[in-house]
Order: structure tokens, then sequence, then C-alpha cells
């Protein structure tokens, strides 16, 4: 979509973001209330399916229209599984299927499918415990292919997350499949996928941190003056800008690559290091920023932790900075110290 | 909620800029072999009159002046390209590099028409160097404290104080100095001018202050009743401060804010041998994700200093991010080393580098302007002063 009619859709999400999408909300989810409203509107408004074609009932956005909006929903702790829905949704279009509508979720892991058999198990599948349908890239010949599976259908063990969402352990043995179909994206390229859209979400919860540290620090007065006038906390919250700048400088810069470079193989390297420093820097984020707010930033009550512990959460979801660090230090270290240069200046893999 | 938004729009540069990267790393690759290792570590500390004369040779100093000025009147986004083409290979680049960043462009922008041609014409020939003279004894990151005095006499002026920090002084040809023209001590920003001082000039002595890796880079250089000639004053009296703010803004992104120490980083890479284990992969992976991170906010920044706008604040997370990486790397990188290089061999010859990368570390958080003075910058964009 062009640039314009992005724009809009943004501004229109995130007033509906604000509105319906407030504390209580996400608090609800974590006691296991499921905000079906939130998701039918969600859904009217074409969201989880914004990057898949219009013939395939979407809206017919790109990969960056998509990526937007998700770093929009990271700002919000939108507690759906939205991300995961839309890039299952883009994946299972990409295979030459309709999406159905209701929520699906990511099982990216050691799937196989063999004599019209799909085993295997999964680990940290975000939101298993509500989502209607997993969906997997499986290998069959060795070659990939994307299955759709009912929730009905697998088995599936509750392990929430320290932010409280639904995650679980899947486990597939035999069940009937929705859709199989070969996919042009591989298991690895759909979890650099997933880490990029984590990354966007990390960022746009990275943002919101930092807004909230700022404007604390204007309102709460201790010595007679806002704690915003002292320099020490001026800067600790100029450091913090800086981690929240780095988050979204990489992030943008593996959304704009892997846009580019098409869905089976862009931006591979940018998303590898993007997600590196995503998970790098969540730490010193919510460190900075629960120090900036004392013990008010510490309660349940503040919204805070609603990013902090998404952050916390998310620099592990489909690989942390051990897990991409390694795959760039591994290839880089292959191609020796002359080839590091120009893959710097080529956003690319050394080789 | 109201505060600014911190964007770093994704920018690629353009294939004007990239054919030219081409070009440099050819030429760079034919001339580096000649020089010798240890001059190439200190890159743009290194003074090497040679190379900035077979750089000039190639049009590539003052590349986005006027041509009339000695320049090829090329896109400050190719300039770019030149700049860390420069720092990516480890190039001898101290003798211009002043000249080429910030003497000339504020010659360009503020100088009258003499100074220009009397002087960028031999910058960009690789042939006339600069310092830069705004530290004092009592002034440092407190610039507008600067005690040096011009008094107006018949023909010019005559000059008395001290500057410090003065990179180059004994053997560069020029340097700018902020001094007071007018008014108190104590007056600020107002009364400073900037002049445009031959340091051949008599009644200017030069001492050099020994850093303490024990190289002579900066100089102690003392002016007592030095007459300047009136052509000297840059743009008109009392404009130093305004002058001085925008040289110091100019570029607080670039690449050299990250790329000073990079030697190090491929240092790394060649100890670590072509299969490190995977926790010493992983945390080398992690560096230069993070070093790729700050090219890409350096590279979104020129695009937006491109598309006409100021991103000050941007500009100064960019160096507060970058140098705070260069004083991390020499630690990483030893630590490392010290579990995981492959030969003893290997080892010693890193961890001579690595010493020269350790002594000059805490530099890169202190010159052109302090960590706490770049946060002091970015809580002032973010509205908390």
């Amino acid at each position: 979509m062009d640039r314009e009619t992005r724009e809009m859709l943004l501004e229109t999400a995130d007033r509906f973001f604000t509105q319906r999408c407030g504390k209580d909300i996400v608090n609800g989810v974590e006691k296991g209330v499921w905000p079906a409203d939130l998701w039918k509107e969600i859904e009217e408004m074409g969201l989880p399916r914004i990057a898949v074609p219009e013939d395939k009932d979407g809206a017919g956005g790109t990969l960056a229209d998509m990526l937007a909006v998700l770093r929009l929903a990271g700002s919000h702790a939108v507690p759906v599984p939205l991300a995961e829905t839309a890039l299952a949704n883009l994946l299972v279009s990409a295979a030459g299927g309709v999406p159905a509508t209701g929520t699906s979720t990511l099982a990216l892991g050691k799937v196989v499918f063999n004599g019209n058999r799909l085993s295997g198990k999964v680990d940290r599948v975000p939101f298993a415990a509500v989502a209607d349908r997993f969906v997997t890239v499986a290998t069959s010949n060795g070659k990939p292919m994307v299955a759709v599976v009912a929730a009905g259908n697998v088995s599936i063990n509750e392990v929430p997350t320290h932010a409280g969402e639904p995650y679980g352990t899947v486990t597939f043995d035999n069940p009937a499949c929705e859709f199989a179909a070969a996919s042009p994206v591989s298991l690895e390229r759909a979890i650099e996928l997933a880490a990029l859209v984590r990354a966007m979400q990390m960022a746009g919860a990275a943002d919101k941190v930092l807004s909230i540290a700022v404007e604390y620090s204007k309102q709460r007065v201790q010595f007679g003056r806002p704690i915003s006038t002292f320099q020490a906390i001026q800067h600790m919250l100029a450091e913090l800008a800086s981690c929240v700048a780095a988050t979204i400088a990489s992030a943008e810069a593996a959304a704009r690559d892997a846009d580019e470079g098409g869905l089976a193989d862009g931006g591979r390297f940018s998303i590898a290091a993007a997600k590196s420093q995503a998970s790098e820097f969540a730490q010193r984020i919510a460190a900075i920023a629960h120090q900036s707010m004392g013990a008010m930033g510490f309660t349940h009550e503040h919204i805070l932790h609603h990013y902090t512990r998404r952050l916390w959460v998310w620099r592990r979801d489909f690989g942390s900075e051990s897990f991409w660090g390694e795959k760039i230090g591994t290839a880089f270290a292959k191609a020796g110290p002359q080839a590091l240069w120009p893959a710097l200046t080529s956003s690319q893999y050394a080789a | 909620m109201s505060i600014p938004k911190l964007e770093f729009p994704p920018f690629h540069l353009p294939p004007e800029a990239e054919e030219l990267r081409v070009e440099v790393r050819a030429f760079l690759h034919e001339t580096l072999p000649k020089v010798k290792s240890e001059d190439r570590f200190a890159s743009w500390n290194t003074f090497s009159p040679q190379f900035s004369r077979e750089l000039g040779k190639q049009g590539w100093i003052g590349i986005t002046w006027p041509k009339q000025y000695g320049g090829s009147e090329k896109s400050f986004l190719e300039r770019y390209v030149v700049t860390e083409e420069l720092l990516g290979n480890s190039a001898p680049a101290g003798a211009h590099w002043v000249a080429d960043r910030q003497s000339g462009p504020l010659l360009l922008r503020f100088g009258s028409e003499e100074q220009r041609q009397a002087i960028l014409p031999r910058i960009t020939a690789g042939e006339c160097f600069f310092s830069i003279g705004m530290s004092e004894p009592d002034s440092g990151s407190d610039l507008a404290s600067v005690r040096t005095r011009a008094e107006p006499v018949p023909g010019g002026f005559r000059v008395n104080g001290t500057k410090v920090w003065t990179s180059g002084a004994h053997r560069n040809h020029y340097c700018i100095a902020l001094v007071r023209t007018s008014g108190q001590h104590g007056d600020r920003h107002k009364g400073l001018s900037q002049i445009l001082v031959d340091l051949k000039t008599p009644n200017i002595s030069i001492r050099p202050i020994i850093n303490l890796a024990g190289r002579h880079d900066w100089n102690e250089v003392t002016f007592s009743d030095t007459f300047v000639p009136e052509s000297c004053l840059i743009g008109n009296e009392g404009d130093g401060w305004l002058q001085v703010t925008s040289e110091l803004a100019f570029e607080r992104s670039g690449p050299e804010r990250f790329m000073q120490n990079y030697y190090i980083l491929r240092e790394l890479v060649r100890v670590l041998g072509r299969q490190p284990a995977k926790r010493a992969a992983a945390i080398l992976g992690r560096i230069i994700a993070r070093l790729w991170t700050l090219r890409q906010m350096s590279v979104a920044v020129a695009g937006m200093m491109q598309g006409g706008k100021s991103p000050a604040i941007e500009a100064s997370l960019v160096k507060d991010l970058g140098t705070i990486y260069q004083q991390d790397l020499p630690e990483i990188a030893r630590v490392l080393a010290e579990s995981d290089a492959t030969t003893e061999e290997d080892m010693a010859d890193f961890l001579d580098v690595a010493q020269y990368a350790t002594m000059m570390a805490p530099s890169y958080t202190i010159q052109g302007g302090t960590t706490q003075v770049l946060r002091g910058i970015v809580a002032r964009g973010l509205g908390l002063r």
C-alpha cells in the first residue's frame, strides 16, 4: 500500500488500540479472560490479513506494511496473537492457501511430514492455549511444507510466559490438516521472519517504555521539583533513549531489507543482527526505566510491566542474542577477516 | 504522549556513492600494503602527508566542495562513503582529516573569498593541514568560557592566551582559534570570534602534550602578543559561537564515531580462526550486530541530513552509542581472545594491538563532546531541560 494509505491505517489503528486495548484488557488476558470483542474488531479492520493478497481475501499489503502495524501493536502490548496470525496468514497465502478467519499461531520447530503423518513437538508456542489453529513449516521429503492444524487436533501443554501470555508446548501426532502445501518459505526462513516480527514488536514496546519513563519523570515531584530536572535522571533517560533508538533503527533496517529482498530470503543478515540487538538491549531498557520510576514502576498497578515483561519474553522468542549472535559469528569467522568489512557495508552474511 | 519521536528511517546510499566505494576500495587495496601496520591501527590519528597527497590526487578530499576551490561537487553521501572506506580499511588519514571534515567546510560557509581561494585548493590537494583551537586549560566542555583574547589593533589583532589538546599543531599549517574579540570574560557567547592562524606566525609557542599511550598528538599552543592580520578573522566579529556550534554539530554521527578502532574487530576475527567455539561465535556475532546497527543509524542520519533535516538528537545518540561501543570493543575482544585464540603466535600479535586499543579507549568518550555533554543534549531533546 502507498505511504499515505499506510500512515492512515497506522493512525486509525493507533486510536483503536488506545481506546480498546487498555490496561484492563491486558491484565484480563493474564487472568485467562479472552478479549473476544477486541479480536473481532481487529479482524474487522483487516489487520491479521494485511499482507495477504487481495485474491486470497487479504488487504494486499506488503511485508513492510504488516511489520509497521506489528511495531504499533508492540507499543500497545496488544495481548492477542495478532503478530502470530498475521505472519501465519502470510505463510499460508504464500503457499497458495486462503487463510481462514480466527486466531493462528506459529509452531516453528522440528515437525516432519512422513507417509501422510505430521509429527513433532514444538516448545514455547505463543498463545498456544487460545489459538484456533497452529501453522507449522514441516519437512516433507526434505522440502518445506506449510501445514495448518485446528486446535482440537493437537495436544497442548500450557506454559504461560513471565509476561502472562498463554504460551505452551504443542505436539502434533498425525492430526488432520486443514491445509497442507509446498512452502516457498523454509523453516529456517519462517523463524527468521518470526524473529523480525518480534524485533519490530520490541521496537514498539521499547519506544513506549521511553515515553512512559520520560512522562513520569516530568510529573513526579521530589525535593520540591520534578525529578526530570535532576541531572542524574536526565542522563539515565538519555541513555535509555540511545538503547531504544538502536532497537528501533536496527529493526526498521531489517524490515526494509526483508521487504526489499523478498519473502524467501530478503534481509537474512539484517534480521539476525536486529534480533540480536533488540534482545541484547531489552535488559538495559527495562533496567533504566524501572530504576528511573522507583517503586511506582514496580507495582502491578502501573502499566510499565506490560512492556518490560514482554521485552524479557520476546527477547527469547524465535532466537535470543545468543542464537542469532552465534549464527552471525560462525558465518563471519568462517569467511575470515578480509570478508568482514565488505559484508558489513552490504548488510550480508560474510561469505 | 508528547516526547519527540526517535526515528531512523532506513536509508540506502545512492548508486553513485556505491560506485565510488568500489573505486576507493580498489585504490586503498593498492596503496595501503605499503603503510606500516602500526600506522594503520591509528587510522585517523596517523599523520601521513604522503597518503593525504595521494588521496588528494584522486579528488577525494573536500569532495563536496565547489570545483572553483578544488572540490568535486559530489554529494555529502559520497563523502560519507569515502570516510567509511578510509576507516574500514584502516587508512592513515590523519593529516588531512580535520581540514576535510571541519576547517574546510567552516571556511566555505563563513570564510572570506580571499580565505577560500588561498586555502581550500591546498586542502583538496592534500597539502594543507589544520588544527582546532577551541579548548583551553580552563575551558573544556564549557567552551563559552574561553579566555584567549584577540585585541583589535591597527591592521589586525594582538592575541594572548593558551590553547590545549591542539592535535597536530606541531606539524599542521593552520589553526582555527576561538577567541574573545570584544566584551569581558563572563560575557559567555557574546564577543567570541574565530580566527585563522598560520602556525608559523612569530610569537606562537608550541609545546608537546604527550598522551598516556606515549604519543605526541596533542600540543599546548601559546599566543604571546601574537599579531594576526585583520584578513584572518572568519566571518563577522562576534559570530564565533554560532560558527563553533554549527561546526560541532557537523557530522556528530559520522562513521569516525564507531569505526575508529575497527581494526581490533578485524584482528579478533583473525585470531578466533575459522571455526570458533559456539560461545565465542555468539559473542563475536553480537559485536558485529552492534557495529552493523551503528552503521545503519549513522547512514539513516546522513540520509536525513541529505533530505534537508537537522537530526541533532539522533546524531548525538549515534555518537553516544558509537563511542561507548568503541570503548567496550577492546575489552570484549581481549577477554574473548584470551580464552579462544587459536594459536599463541596469533595471540602475541593480537595482544600488541589490543594493548594500544585499550590505552586509546578512554579518549573516545571525551573527544568532540563528552558522553555527559551528549546526554545533556539528548535530555534537552526529550524535553527534560
